[in-house]
């Protein structure tokens, strides 16, 4: 049997953290996402044909720190799945293991705009998470799957070892970033920045998810020219009227990056997605 | 609370293939465990900081607010309605529509439980919903139990703040009760294996409810149920279906059945008419979404929404065999980031009986969304009473025939508030 079915269905609240989990579960798992990566995970439609697909779930994989919190929760309560309830073995909050950052210091309210008051949610870029997200997945499918331990050990040393070698493959890039001033539209690349070594100056939005007044714009667009920020970060999935404007006036160049597997055709696994990220990051250069 | 005790108990029998498994489990969480152990001592964890763990629930609440004029009282006034009091003649003020206090968590490994408190137009507390959802039956089972809104239709199960318009459609007070179909009851539903979404539901309430008077400014409508309500559950059962055409389309529709006993109406003191009646609505509900997976291209989205119910009352207490009905049709659509237009028309007592009223109403709401949290919309409508009336009438007429009312409604949502469903 084993080898002609896979073992376990892996459902992904976003499709890195499902593309991770092909990487180390190999031929013993198949994998499907929930949304979309040219889609906005904080916003995400919960439609029941998505119940669905959870209803069929061994394991649920979500980013956590309430970035889907608008979304998933009325889903895994709707799939009638036991196995994948909050608290169960089959539910992963993928967050449990990751160093986070942007954990607000003093005392949170709504004033901040849709602030995570556990910290910020975008973290699987940096090959750092990228590791111990494989390694957190492999471990949950080995106790979900204890016949497929093995597998998942030896997949999982043979995607750090293409993570070393990428890593390699990558360095002239991260070197070149070092010490470069952006500007992003959400506050949504504070781990790829740490990584990389850039440095934010401002964000499009004067606070998380709430649209700028032109004041806050004037102020950003003085600030990037003051500080030579060269580079106006984006998600593929914003309006891009906004943020065009602002790099235009600023003499910066606008990206649009992608931030999740499937944002665009050629994105197909992690390694694909930060290979565009860096690509893109480092020919605007 | 039968059926999910029974079946816990069946669950907490020890089963040979349970212990097997059980014991399985527990080999591969220790050896989990040791392979943890060794890989920590291999390369220590970095440090996790994390914000205050809290038991409590989540706990919310939500306003909403308005200003208003009404040229007299609107016929068919759901609870949470804005109420101005008015009767005959015009109405001009506030009121606070809806005060909803909600409180959510997770009960323990086998139930989610939810409290949902209202005091609508500041007239008294009253349990809008207070229900646990079983979270971990077999076969694709889930059961509700407690007080909570029936699955009847699409909007007698959404709370106001859902709703795209200030006040509730007229089938909602005409066929289901101001307070919408809710009580005291069980749910069942089940989700079919089939490769669609097609969720069955069955439910269960107790409810009464005295004959509506006639006497006031406008009459009340008369309920479907809650007639005979210590001996008489009322019965209901509901189909949904959902399809996705592509990403950007999506078709929710549904089959509605509830079976009851009316109270009928007081037509003058001590005396009924249709009281008792056998009662049954049939209705089905529409929801086709257009809205693309990202916002790339602009922020707008269009949705339609349509719902009919017909009502058969069966012969008894003075009043002959008859069928009457009603629908809605809206039309919401998103034109920018924070700004949705929406359009609704309503008509009940088609066809016609003799206890209610052939009555129409046109809606307008323009709604500015400020943040996920707070909204202000202007609504406008305009009612035409007296229609038409069935052969024996039973119901007065009200007067003037038009009545157009506009609010100005604030709503905001403070604390944690779980998500909505589709």
């Amino acid at each position: 049997m084993i080898g002609l079915i896979a073992a376990l269905h892996v459902v992904s609240s976003i499709a890195t953290l499902g593309s991770l989990a092909k990487e180390v579960g190999g031929d013993r798992v198949e994998v499907e996402s929930l949304s979309k990566g040219y889609q906005d995970p904080h916003f995400v439609e919960p439609k029941p044909s998505l119940m669905l697909v959870l209803n069929r779930a061994d394991l649920l994989l979500h980013v956590g720190l309430e970035l889907e919190i608008g979304w998933l929760p009325p889903l895994v309560l709707g799939s009638r799945n036991p196995a994948i309830q909050t608290g169960e073995l089959g539910n992963l909050d993928c967050s449990r293991v990751i160093p986070v950052l942007d954990i607000p210091t003093t005392r949170v309210d709504r004033s901040m705009g849709d602030i995570h008051p556990q910290g910020n949610p975008h973290y699987w870029l940096p090959p750092g998470n990228a590791r111990i997200l494989a390694r957190e997945i492999a471990q949950r499918l080995g106790q979900l799957d204890p016949q497929g331990r093995a597998q998942y050990e030896k997949n999982l040393a043979r995607f750090n070892q293409r993570v070393d070698a990428k890593e390699k493959e990558w360095a002239p890039l991260v070197q070149k970033l070092h010490g470069v001033k952006v500007a992003t539209y959400h506050k949504s690349w504070t781990y790829a920045s740490q990584w990389l070594g850039m440095e934010e100056i401002g964000y499009v939005e004067p606070k998380p998810g709430i649209p700028p007044d032109p004041q806050h714009l004037a102020r950003l667009i003085s600030v990037m020219k003051e500080d030579g920020a060269k580079l106006l970060l984006m998600e593929n999935f914003y309006n891009r009227s906004v943020a065009s404007l602002v790099a235009e006036k600023a003499g910066a160049k606008l990206l649009t990056l992608p931030t999740d597997v499937g944002a665009e055709p050629a994105i197909k696994d992690w390694f694909t997605l930060v290979d565009a990220v860096l690509k893109q990051l480092s020919t605007a250069l | 609370m039968i059926l999910p005790a029974l079946l816990l108990l069946a669950q907490a029998q020890p089963d040979p293939q349970l212990q097997k498994e059980l014991e399985k489990a527990l080999q591969a969480d220790q050896q989990a465990a040791q392979q943890k152990q060794q890989q920590q001592q291999a390369a220590p964890a970095p440090p996790l900081l994390r914000g205050s763990q809290s038991l409590n629930p989540d706990i919310s609440a939500i306003l909403d607010a308005d200003m208003g004029w009404q040229r007299r009282a609107p016929q068919f006034l759901n609870g949470d309605d804005p109420n101005l009091h008015g009767d005959t003649t015009h109405a001009l003020g506030f009121t606070a529509q809806e005060v909803e206090l909600a409180l959510s968590a997770i009960v323990d490994p086998y139930f989610k439980g939810e409290v949902y408190l209202t005091i609508p137009n500041l007239e008294g507390i009253e349990v809008e919903e207070a229900f646990a959802t079983s979270t971990s039956l077999p076969w694709n089972l889930q059961v509700k139990g407690g007080s909570f809104r029936s699955a009847f239709g699409r909007q007698n199960g959404q709370h106001l703040h859902v709703q795209d318009f200030t006040r509730r459609p007229l089938i909602n007070a005409a066929f289901l009760g101001d307070d919408g179909l809710r009580g005291p009851g069980l749910q069942v539903s089940w989700l079919s294996p089939l490769p669609f979404y097609l969720t069955l539901y069955g439910e269960a309430f107790s409810l009464a409810n005295d004959p509506a008077s006639l006497s006031g400014p406008v009459p009340d409508p008369v309920r479907s149920f809650g007639a005979d309500g210590p001996r008489r559950p009322t019965l209901t059962a509901e189909a949904k279906l959902f399809l996705p055409f592509g990403e950007e389309w999506s078709l929710y529709g549904g089959l509605n059945f509830a079976s009851g006993k009316s109270p009928g109406l007081l037509v003058a003191t001590d005396t009924t008419a249709g009281a008792g009646r056998e009662t049954q609505l049939f209705g089905a509900d529409l929801y086709l979404k257009w809205k693309p997976a990202n916002v790339a291209q602009g922020y707008s989205s269009l949705a339609l929404q349509a719902e009919g119910i017909v009502r058969h009352f069966a012969a008894g207490d003075t009043l002959a065999d008859e069928w009457d009905g009603g629908a809605y049709a809206q039309i919401v659509a998103q034109f920018a980031r924070r700004w949705f237009v929406g359009l609704r028309g309503d008509l009940i007592g088609l066809p016609s009986s003799s206890v209610t009223a052939r009555t129409a109403r046109g809606a307008l709401s323009v709604t500015f969304q400020g943040s996920e949290f707070m909204r202000v919309r202007a609504y406008a409508e305009i009612e035409k009473g007296n229609l038409s009336f069935g052969d024996a009438t039973v119901v007065p007429v009200v007067t003037p025939d038009w009545a157009p009312a506009a609010f100005l409604q604030l709503e905001i949502s403070i604390g944690a508030h779980g998500a909505h469903p589709f």
